[in-house]
C-alpha cells in the first residue's frame, strides 16, 4: 500500500531532518537519541511496508474500483472467545508485584507467566497444521 | 469465515442481533472472554469513565480544601496525594485508555473490517490497563499512602529517600503495566487499519476519525517505550539502588527528558482521536461533507511528525533547554492546529445546522479547545512562560485543553454514538441540561484560574494565606467545580433510562451519517456487517442512502 510506507518514509525523512538541525544547534544527548530512534522506528516499519507492497502487489483495500465481493472467501481466522488473556495479564502483574512483595512470588508468577505464554500461543495450535494469528 | 455478501442496495437495517446469553454468570463469562472488539471496547469505555469519576471526586476534595484559606480537612500529605493521584488517574488511566475504548468500538466498523487484526492481544492489553491502573491506585490502601511525587515523578523527588513507602513503588509498576497495555493496542491498530479495510476502502476514503486513529497509534508507539523506559530505571533507582536518576550524575535533567518525550506526544494522543470525535460529528450535523478533508489529514499527520520535537518546552524554566529550537517548534506546532479549526469552521460554514447534543457538545470543545490552544501559544513563548511557569495559569491552561478535548469530545462521542452501541438513544433534554451545567461549571472552575496564576498563586500548593488575595477566586473556582462535578447527574439518569427508551431500527438515527459504522444495524451483529455497499468515497453511508447526491471522487 502506496499510502502506507509514504506516511512512514516521510516520518522518518521528517525525523532525520529534525535530528539534524537539532544536533547542529547543540541539542541535549537524550533528545538526539531519541528523535534519532523515533526516525528509525518510522524507517524499520516503512521499509517493511515497501516490501511487503512490491510482494503482494494491488490489494483490494487499495483499489479505488475495489468491490466488496473481491475479498469474498476466508477472510482470516477470529478467536470467537479466549481465556488466555486474562491469566496472561494477572502473571504479568504479579511479575510486577513481585518486585515490591519478595522473590517468592515473582518465582511463582514467574512460572505462571509462562504456562500463560505457552497457553496462550499455542490455543489453537493443531499438530501437523501451521498457520496463524 | 466469511462476513461479506453481495453490495446491499437499499438503506434497511441490515442484519440480526445476536441472541444474548440468558444467565447473569454467562454473560460474565462472556464478557470476561471475550475477543469482539465492541465488548472490549464498551469495557474499555465503562472503566475509564469509572476512573474519570473517581478522578473526578479527588479533584473535588481539592477544590473543596481550597476553597478558603487555612487548612481544613486534608494533611499537606494527603493533600499531594490527591492531586498526584488526580493526574495520574485523569491522564494515563482515563484519557488514553478513553481513545482506545472509541477506537475499538468505532474504528473497525469505519473501516469495514469484522473485527481488529489481533482479537487476544486486545483483551490482554485491557487486563494490562485494568490490573495496572488498579494497582497504581491501590497505593491509597498501603501504609504510607499513595505515591505523592505528582504525576510527573521529577527526580530526585520520586527516589526512596524522599519519596519512601511502596505507594510509589506500586505507582510505578502499575503504570509500567499499564502503559505494556497502551503499547499492544497501538501495535493492534496500526495493523487493523493497514491490513484490514474493506476493498475500495483506499486510505484516503478513511474517515477523519480512524486516520487520527491511525496518527495516534504511531504516537503511542514513538511515546510510551521511552515512558516505560524511564518507569524500569526508576524502579530500579528505588529498589536496588542504582543511580540512573541521581542528581549527582545528571539523573534529574535525564528524567525531564526521557518523560517529557513522552509527556508531549502524549498530549496528542489525548488530542488527536478526540479531534476526530470532532470531525466525524460536525458535518452530520451541518448537513455537508467535511470541509477539506485532505488538509485535516495533512494536519494531522503535520501535528504528529512535529509533536516529537516540542517535549522540551516544558522544561524552559530548568534553564537547560535550547529556548530558540522549542519555542519555535512549539509554535510551529499550532498551525496544523489552526488548520484544523479552519476545516471546522469550513465545514459549518453555509452548513444547515442542527443543535442536537453531540453537536452542542462538540462546539463546546471547539470554544473550551480554543481558549487553552491561546494561551499554549503564550506559553510557548519563554519570556511569558517564566512570568507565569507552575502557576494556576499553566493548570488553567492544561485544564482547558485537556478537559476541552478530551470531555467535551467523549460526551459528544457518547451522545452520538450511543444508539450505534446500544440500539437505543440518549434523552435529548436530559443532554442539553448536562451540556450548559457541564459548560458553565467548566468555565466557571477554570477562567479565574488564569487570574489566579497571573496573580501568583502557584499550583501544588495545598494551602494559601488570607492576606494573599486569592481567597475570592479561589471560591467562585470551587463553586464552579461543584456545578461540574453535579453536571454528572443528568448525564448518569440519562444512560440509566435509556434502558428503557425505544430501540433503534435504523441504521443511521441521524439521518446524515457518512462514515461505515452507519451502514450496518445498532448494535452491530458480532462480526458487524452482514452487508457492506460499494465505497465511492469518504462517506459511503452517505452515498448508500442518498444515491441520488452520491459523490464519487474519481479515484482519489
Amino acid at each position: 500500500m502506496k499510502a502506507g510506507y509514504k506516511l512512514f518514509y516521510f516520518l522518518a525523512v521528517f525525523y532525520a531532518v529534525v535530528d539534524l538541525v537539532y544536533w547542529r544547534i547543540g541539542g541535549d544527548p537524550l533528545g538526539i537519541t531519541a528523535i534519532g530512534l523515533s526516525g528509525g522506528l518510522a524507517l524499520t516499519i516503512g521499509f517493511y511496508f515497501w516490501q511487503n507492497d512490491k510482494r503482494m502487489g494491488l490489494q483490494p483495500s487499495d483499489n479505488d474500483d475495489g468491490e466488496i465481493a473481491d475479498a469474498a472467501g476466508e477472510l482470516g481466522f477470529f478467536s470467537p472467545h479466549s481465556w488466555w488473556p486474562l491469566p496472561l495479564a494477572l502473571s504479568a502483574c504479579a511479575m510486577g508485584l513481585g518486585l515490591i512483595i519478595g522473590w517468592w512470588l515473582t518465582v511463582i508468577a514467574l512460572g505462571s507467566l509462562v504456562i500463560s505464554i505457552i497457553g496462550f500461543t499455542t490455543e489453537y495450535e493443531k499438530p501437523g497444521v501451521s498457520a496463524h494469528y | 469465515m466469511t462476513t461479506f455478501a453481495q453490495p446491499s442496495v437499499t438503506g434497511a437495517t441490515s442484519g440480526p442481533v445476536q441472541p444474548r446469553p440468558k444467565s447473569k454468570g454467562r454473560l460474565f463469562v462472556k464478557w470476561i472472554t471475550s475477543t469482539d472488539h465492541k465488548t472490549i471496547g464498551y469495557l474499555y469505555l465503562i472503566t475509564s469513565f469509572v476512573w474519570f469519576l473517581v478522578a473526578g471526586i479527588l479533584a473535588l476534595v481539592l477544590r473543596a480544601e481550597l476553597a478558603r484559606p487555612g487548612l481544613q480537612f486534608l494533611s499537606t500529605e494527603q493533600y499531594n496525594q490527591i492531586f498526584t493521584m488526580h493526574g495520574t488517574i485523569m491522564l494515563l488511566m482515563f484519557a488514553t485508555p478513553l481513545f482506545v475504548g472509541f477506537a475499538n468500538v468505532i474504528m473497525p466498523l469505519q473501516i469495514g473490517a469484522a473485527d481488529v487484526a489481533f482479537p487476544r492481544l486486545n483483551m490482554l492489553s485491557y487486563w494490562l490497563y485494568l490490573f495496572g491502573g488498579l494497582m497504581a491506585f491501590g497505593g491509597f490502601l498501603s501504609p504510607g499512602g499513595a505515591a505523592s511525587f505528582g504525576w510527573t515523578a521529577y527526580a530526585p523527588l520520586a527516589n526512596s529517600q524522599y519519596s519512601p513507602g511502596i505507594g510509589g513503588d506500586l505507582w510505578v509498576i502499575g503504570l509500567a503495566i499499564s502503559g505494556l497495555g497502551t503499547i499492544l493496542g497501538g501495535v493492534n491498530f496500526v495493523t487493523t487499519i493497514f491490513t484490514m479495510r474493506a476493498p475500495g476502502m483506499t486510505m484516503f476514503r478513511m474517515s477523519i476519525f480512524s486516520w487520527n486513529v491511525l496518527l495516534t497509534s504511531i504516537l503511542v508507539l514513538l511515546a510510551f517505550p521511552p515512558l516505560a523506559a524511564a518507569f524500569l530505571g526508576l524502579e530500579s533507582d528505588r529498589l536496588f539502588g542504582s543511580h540512573i536518576f541521581d542528581s549527582a550524575n545528571g539523573g534529574a535533567m535525564l528524567w525531564q527528558h526521557l518523560f517529557w518525550f513522552f509527556g508531549h506526544p502524549e498530549v496528542y494522543i489525548l488530542a488527536l482521536p478526540f479531534f476526530g470525535i470532532a470531525s466525524e460529528i460536525l458535518p452530520v450535523f451541518s448537513r455537508k461533507p467535511i470541509f477539506g478533508y485532505k488538509g485535516l489529514i495533512a494536519a494531522t499527520i503535520g501535528i504528529a511528525a512535529l509533536s516529537v520535537s516540542v517535549w522540551a518546552h516544558h522544561m524552559y524554566a530548568s534553564g537547560q533547554v535550547l529556548l530558540p529550537f522549542f519555542s519555535f517548534m512549539t509554535f510551529l506546532i499550532g498551525v496544523p492546529t489552526g488548520v484544523k479549526f479552519f476545516n471546522w469552521i469550513g465545514t459549518m460554514w453555509g452548513g444547515s445546522l442542527t443543535f442536537e447534543t453531540p453537536m452542542l457538545f462538540v462546539l463546546g470543545f471547539l470554544v473550551t479547545f480554543l481558549f487553552g490552544g491561546i494561551t499554549g501559544i503564550i506559553l510557548a513563548s519563554p519570556p511569558l512562560d517564566f512570568a507565569v511557569s507552575a502557576s494556576y495559569f499553566v493548570v488553567a491552561h492544561f485544564h482547558y485543553v485537556l478537559f476541552g478535548t478530551v470531555v467535551f469530545a467523549m460526551f459528544a462521542g457518547f451522545y452520538f454514538w450511543w444508539p450505534k452501541m446500544t440500539g437505543r438513544m440518549l434523552n435529548e433534554r436530559l443532554g442539553k441540561i448536562h451540556f450548559w451545567t457541564l459548560f458553565f461549571g467548566f468555565h466557571l472552575t477554570f477562567l479565574v484560574q488564569h487570574w489566579l496564576g497571573i496573580k501568583g498563586m502557584p499550583r501544588r500548593y495545598a494551602d494559601y494565606l488570607a492576606t494573599d488575595g486569592f481567597t475570592t477566586l479561589n471560591t467562585i473556582s470551587t463553586i464552579g467545580s461543584f456545578l461540574l462535578g453535579l453536571s454528572m447527574i443528568p448525564y448518569v439518569v440519562n444512560v440509566w433510562i435509556s434502558r428503557n427508551s425505544p430501540k433503534v431500527t435504523v441504521d443511521d438515527p441521524w439521518g446524515y451519517g457518512a462514515s461505515l459504522e452507519w451502514a450496518t444495524s445498532c448494535p452491530p451483529p458480532r462480526h458487524n456487517f452482514t452487508s457492506i455497499p460499494r465505497i465511492r468515497s469518504e462517506r459511503p453511508a452517505f452515498d448508500l442512502h442518498y444515491p441520488h447526491m452520491a459523490h464519487t471522487d474519481g479515484g482519489h
